[in-house]
């Protein structure tokens, strides 16, 4: 089954100006917003969409009230909706939208879709970096940062939901939607990549008490760890939370910064993630603060070593 | 000894607002204003026990100003008691910080 990984997820939310505020801070570009909600999209065009609480027009919700209405998947062709659609409805109500999508929910009740991808093949160049012994990435006279450079989501990279039965999860997916688990971290969880991406995942999971069901974040890809560090900075500047990071993820090897956020979940920055064939054998390691990270920094203000030249006195 | 924070009147009836750290520490604690009162506590959810609350400065409260609520999951807590009534903080609850509104109207940190 050719799924390529999140077009979109849904949100319901109960404060959709703050929300819609936040999203667009972040680096994401609002399109067809009004006060009811609205979509905001990554360069790509995958995005988040945000709706009210109550809108009768969003999926269910989860029995924990989470805010998280939707996980939106793009697929390649018909051909794999009709799989995606012929699977499912062997032990679930499967409905065909008139625009073609296909909608059911997982085997935790998380409402999911599937439509034809939406996503704009992206032209650009990633981070380009020099170093001793390989060729120049960057050609002379070519500079590498400067305060204003653009630093934008590039594409929907992944979510992250809380679930109470790991093994479930990941049976559903794997067994049902042909996803690959890349890598677990033991009494946490796997991740997960869909057949039509190479990314080290798309979806991952926690587990945790029933009554935390949900979503724990959602990450976009950025072009390189310096677009990740000053899309970061912007957004602290701004007087937005960081919750954990800057650093680097062992697993994946991406680059993470994630946020606090009024959409009941966090929000990363991601940057240069693994990628990975049906070649590659998944690892194995126990949760723990080592594992979860190569290293990781915290933010502060910008500072440089003061005083006059030795000499000039004060 | 009690350190002067701000007047009582600088923050609207309703509002949060954050202070500190103080001293040195990682922690601030942030305030809600209800009328002449004020619900104090430590800017540190009690689910993972350390990790700040806010979305944004002093951004502490739900959409219709009723609870306090988690940014990190979107836990939700009764302002008077700080207790945890949905998410992932079930069970537990803020802890009080030492700020009290003075008679004469000021916002001060004891200790």
């Amino acid at each position: 089954m050719n799924i390529i990984g999140p077009d979109a997820l849904v949100f319901g939310v109960d404060d959709v100006e703050a929300c819609a505020k936040y999203l667009v801070a972040f680096g994401l570009d609002p399109v067809g917003v009004d006060e009811k909600g609205g979509r905001f999209e990554a360069l790509d065009g995958t995005g988040i969409v945000l709706r009210r609480r109550g809108d009768p027009s969003l999926p269910a919700p989860l029995e924990t009230g989470a805010m998280l209405r939707q996980i939106v998947y793009g697929v390649a062709d018909e051909a794999t909706l009709g799989a995606v659609a012929d699977e499912l409805a062997r032990d679930r109500q499967v409905q065909r939208r008139a625009d073609g999508g296909i909608e059911a929910t997982d085997d935790h009740g998380f409402a999911l879709r599937f439509q034809r991808t939406i996503r704009r093949k992206l032209d650009l160049p990633g981070e380009r970096v020099n170093a001793p012994g390989a060729p120049a990435q960057r050609g002379v006279n070519q500079i590498g940062v400067w305060q204003d450079m653009p630093a934008k989501p590039r594409t929907l990279s992944h979510v992250v939901c809380f679930v109470p039965d790991i093994a479930q999860a990941e049976a559903f997916y794997v067994n049902r939607l042909g996803f690959k688990v890349t890598d677990r971290l033991g009494n946490s969880g796997p991740f997960l990549r869909p057949a039509g991406t190479n990314d080290h995942h798309t979806l991952f999971f926690i587990q945790t008490p029933v009554y935390m069901k949900g979503c724990e974040h959602f990450a976009f890809h950025m072009g390189g760890p310096t677009e990740l560090m000053l899309a970061g900075s912007r957004f602290i500047k701004a007087g937005y939370q960081s919750f954990w990071g800057p650093g680097r993820h062992k697993f994946g090897s991406n680059w993470f910064w994630y946020f606090n956020s009024p959409l009941g979940c966090h929000v990363e920055y991601d940057a240069d993630m693994d990628q990975h064939d049906d070649e590659w054998a998944p690892r194995e390691t126990p949760m723990s603060a080592e594992a979860a990270q190569a290293f990781l920094f915290e933010h502060r203000e910008k500072w440089a070593p003061g005083g006059p030249p030795p000499g000039m006195g004060r | 000894m009690a350190r002067f924070l701000c007047k009582l009147d600088d923050i609207a009836d309703g509002e949060a607002r954050a202070f500190g750290p103080f001293d040195g520490g990682r922690t601030k604690a942030f305030v809600v204003r209800k009328g002449e009162h004020i619900h104090a506590y430590w800017d540190a959810c009690p689910h993972y026990g350390d990790t700040p609350m806010a979305w944004r400065t002093d951004a502490y409260l739900n959409a219709a100003g009723d609870r306090i609520v988690c940014a990190s999951h979107g836990a939700e807590f009764e302002i008077e008691t700080g207790r945890c009534l949905l998410g992932a903080a079930l069970g537990k609850s803020l802890r009080p910080a030492p700020i009290e509104a003075t008679a004469n109207g000021e916002l001060v940190l004891k200790g």
